[in-house]
């Protein structure tokens, strides 16, 4: 007994519970936009990257502090938001991929190719840990304790918004758009304003990614990165609230024991690349009849 | 402005390549309605098989090049049935996540088979240039130019002068009439799908002589491809071919060019087409020539 | 020459056909009428192959075809029009012609731009837009049309494919009343050729000009089956399209 608690205290667990805390509130975020509402956010690690290098580049060059950056973070994720949402509303669902994609791939080539803001694929070292009342968070032990307290902040956020109207509304504007629009609802507006929540948090995750990590550079915000949280909703069920909470944590820890298998190093992150994309791909085939219900007729 | 007809001459060669992806992604939009996430990685794999063939196993380029098509044509199979045919039928968004599922698996297939570093097929000698009046050339570049322009035009014919390709055009524009007078879908679209994987495969090939290869490449060749097409307008070929050229000019011509003194970093060369995209879909979703209305 | 038999077909958890068979001689023509939403064009889908049923057979010229594929039902003669209208717009009336008449050809065939076969072929589809009158706008889009001329092209286009058995779904939807007069005289000259006709159709007028046999459907199964006149004259055929209070009231 001992030495279980033993374990569960080490570094390495703590280490993947921070991991757990963060990605559950990036992933909670696309299940919201493409979650509840089926929209086929490819953009959302795009918010994930913005939010990480706001806080990063105010906290290495402004030496801002926690607050400040958190909701600069948040904030800047929104805006880009506000961006996506602008196209959304004119397109069908497949455009929105492509548009998102695209949208997705311009903040990556400015984040590689502005190297007077980014310093492009060098990436951004030495971005301190939070400074709040005096503690130490670069104890992890207590890091954990803060980004657990937010993340439990924000899966009560999210809850509620699954739980309340605005749920529902999301829901029904994925099945019957053109019934709420004959009911005379806005459904343009409840896109918006789940992009914007959808981005704002991911910009919260992506500022604990900095704050976490010490080091962001561009690759941390790929294709495969878009690939996990999407694989983490389909897994956990889309529009799921607790099914995206526990695929969370399953998916953060499934290729953990890859670690202990003696891979060379090199091949470990296409390993785990490549598992995720057959949990991805083996999911969807599993669920192929309810993952996207077609349009109903009023 | 001296350097404007190695330009343009940039822009064909440039404009070729994307010609010939795209054209294989449009043909399969055609027919089957999906957007294939993973064309780009097909492109990539196509040059690393080729790749494998002739640098790492020795064989000369004519027999890796057969080998290479071969092999790539059996993949586009195999995609096709099992990454796509499953799931048409209940959503046509299905097969945008299980392609993107495929471009995830194949950058990590490559990556753990050929490594992550970047390669590239040209080994040097190939790079002794001519010039024609100011303007420098390869011989590997007048090949991409020349190819491109026969097998487009070759398509062009087959398209619009045959029976085959009345069969195309009849399934791409309503596939339930056509199987209705006795066209076999099922064949058809293999087929299609296939030439289209082994377009996409040579163009990979020839940006692995042209530039460089990365598993990591894949994503940005899927969407100037994209790009390509919603420019020139979602189902045309006409449309995507000359979307293909121009998006090659726009490349070229904004990092060539001076505008006033400031030149643009060559790394934002990708970003046009994304622009691109964006732009298109914001103003003209149709696209210069598009319009094919999505029938049955 | 075809036999329905007890066929049964479900979509997303409803039940559109409920046990439906029927029999049709060579050279009879059928019209099918009913309600919105009784099963007329999903019957249709399920006779060309493109719904599958949950149970039941189709047999045709003594084949059973219930599993045969869509394109291969029309190698054997079943042909269909659509109601939404399955006409090429794209391509031209000659093209779309030409797609039928070569439609048996194979790949290597089809591949070819010249040759004799070619030629007769294209003569051939002359013909068959002489019978419409439509020769002089071979070479135009057939998009450029109107309702009624896709209609009769895609009726002429059945024929080119050298059908039997004609599935004709709401031919005069989308056609202007003047046209309806061709159309009606149209499917009377295909009768002449001795082929057997399935026409769905709202318009009971029009389907009297050329039918003997009437067949009305509602929620997937069969409830009349007679001569039109025995049909207009039975009282079910009021409920089926007005409710069993309006007999009442009538």
């Amino acid at each position: 007994m001992g030495a279980v608690l033993e374990f569960l205290a080490s570094e390495y667990v703590i280490h993947l519970a921070i991991l757990v805390c963060m990605y559950v509130i990036l992933a909670q975020g696309l299940n919201l936009t493409f979650g509840l509402g089926r929209l086929f956010n490819l953009a959302h690690v795009a918010s994930f990257a913005i939010g990480a290098y706001a806080t990063a580049l105010l906290s290495v060059e402004a030496e801002a502090g926690f607050l400040v950056c958190v909701l600069a973070s948040m904030l800047t994720s929104g805006l880009f938001a506000v961006l996506l949402g602008g196209i959304s509303l004119r397109l069908t669902q497949d455009y929105f991929a492509i548009g998102t994609l695209a949208f997705s791939s311009v903040v990556s080539s400015l984040l590689i190719n502005w190297k007077s803001l980014t310093r492009g694929v060098l990436g951004i070292p030495g971005i301190p840990r939070p400074e709040i009342f005096g503690f130490d968070f670069y104890n992890n032990t207590n890091f954990l304790v803060l980004i657990f307290l937010v993340a439990v902040i924000s899966q009560i956020f999210f809850f509620m918004l699954h739980r309340g109207g605005f749920g529902r509304f999301l829901r029904g504007q994925a099945e019957y758009d053109e019934a709420m629009l004959a009911v005379g609802r806005d459904t343009g507006l409840v896109r918006n304003i789940s992009f914007l929540l959808s981005s704002a948090t991911a910009g919260l995750a992506g500022s604990f990614f900095a704050y976490y990590l010490n080091y962001i550079d561009p690759s941390s915000f790929s294709l495969s990165e878009m690939v996990f949280v999407l694989t983490i909703v389909v897994v956990g069920r889309p529009g799921s609230f607790w099914g995206v909470t526990l695929g969370t944590a399953f998916l953060v820890l499934l290729p953990e024991p890859l670690r202990f298998i003696e891979i060379d190093s090199a091949y470990l992150g296409p390993a785990r690349q490549l598992l995720q994309a057959v949990i991805l791909f083996t999911v969807v085939y599993i669920n192929r009849r309810s993952l996207f219900p077609p349009q109903r007729e009023v | 402005m001296d350097i404007l007809p190695q330009l343009l001459v940039n822009s064909l060669i440039t404009g070729s390549i994307y010609a010939l992806a795209a054209s294989g992604l449009c043909l399969s939009f055609a027919l089957l309605k999906i957007l294939n996430f993973a064309h780009g990685h097909m492109m990539m794999l196509g040059a690393y098989i080729f790749l494998l063939f002739s640098l790492d196993l020795g064989n000369s380029l004519p027999t890796a090049g057969v080998l290479a098509l071969v092999a790539m044509g059996l993949v586009g199979a195999v995609i096709l049935s099992v990454f796509v045919m499953p799931f048409l039928r209940f959503s046509p968004l299905l097969p945008f996540v299980t392609t993107l599922a495929l471009a995830s698996m194949l950058e990590a297939i490559v990556s753990i088979a050929f490594g992550v570093n970047v390669r590239s097929l040209s080994t040097g000698e190939e790079l002794t240039s001519w010039e024609f009046g100011g303007v420098f050339i390869t011989p590997i570049q007048i090949i991409i130019i020349v190819s491109a322009l026969v097998i487009l035009v070759t398509m062009a014919l087959i398209i619009h002068g045959t029976g085959v390709g009345r069969r195309v055009r009849a399934l791409s524009e309503n596939q339930h009439a056509s199987q209705a007078l006795g066209i076999g879908a099922r064949r058809i679209n293999y087929t299609v799908f296939i030439i289209g994987t082994v377009l996409a495969a040579y163009a990979g090939v020839l940006v692995g002589y042209e530039t460089n290869l990365q598993p990591t490449m894949g994503n940005a060749y899927t969407i100037k491809a994209f790009a390509a097409m919603i420019l020139g307008g979602l189902g045309s070929i006409w449309g995507t071919v000359i979307g293909s050229y121009i998006l090659g000019l726009v490349e070229n011509l904004s990092i060539g060019l001076d505008f006033g003194g400031y030149s643009l970093p060559a790394g934002y060369k990708d970003a046009f087409a994304f622009l691109i995209i964006l732009l298109v879909l914001l103003f003209r979703p149709q696209g210069l020539f598009g319009v094919k209305k999505r029938s049955a | 020459m075809l036999n329905v038999s007890d066929i049964h077909v479900s979509f997303q958890k409803s039940k559109i056909l409920n046990g439906i068979s029927l029999t049709v001689e060579s050279g009879e023509t059928v019209g099918i009428i009913g309600p919105n939403g009784s099963g007329k064009t999903t019957f249709f889908n399920t006779l060309s192959g493109f719904a599958t049923p949950s149970a039941g057979s189709i047999t045709l010229n003594g084949e059973d075809v219930s599993s045969v594929s869509a394109d291969d039902r029309a190698k054997k003669g079943m042909g269909r029009v659509f109601q939404n209208f399955g006409i090429f717009k794209e391509m031209t009336l000659m093209e779309n012609l030409l797609v039928a008449l070569e439609a048996r050809n194979s790949i290597f065939e089809a591949l070819i731009p010249w040759g004799a076969k070619k030629e007769a072929r294209r003569a051939k589809a002359i013909e068959f837009l002489e019978e419409i009158h439509l020769e002089a706008r071979a070479n135009q889009k057939a998009g450029s049309l109107s309702g009624g001329q896709m209609r009769l092209l895609e009726i002429v286009r059945v024929l080119a494919t050298g059908a039997n058995l004609l599935l004709l779904d709401e031919p005069t939807a989308g056609v202007s009343p003047r046209m309806k007069e061709e159309v009606a005289a149209f499917i009377t000259k295909v009768q002449a050729m001795g082929k057997t006709v399935l026409v769905i159709e709202h318009d009971i007028t029009f389907i009297q000009k050329f039918c003997k046999r009437i067949v009305v459907l509602e929620s997937g199964t069969v409830v009349l089956d007679d001569t039109p006149e025995r049909v207009c004259a039975d009282e079910r055929l009021q409920e089926v399209y007005f409710g069993k209070k309006a007999v009442g009231a009538a």
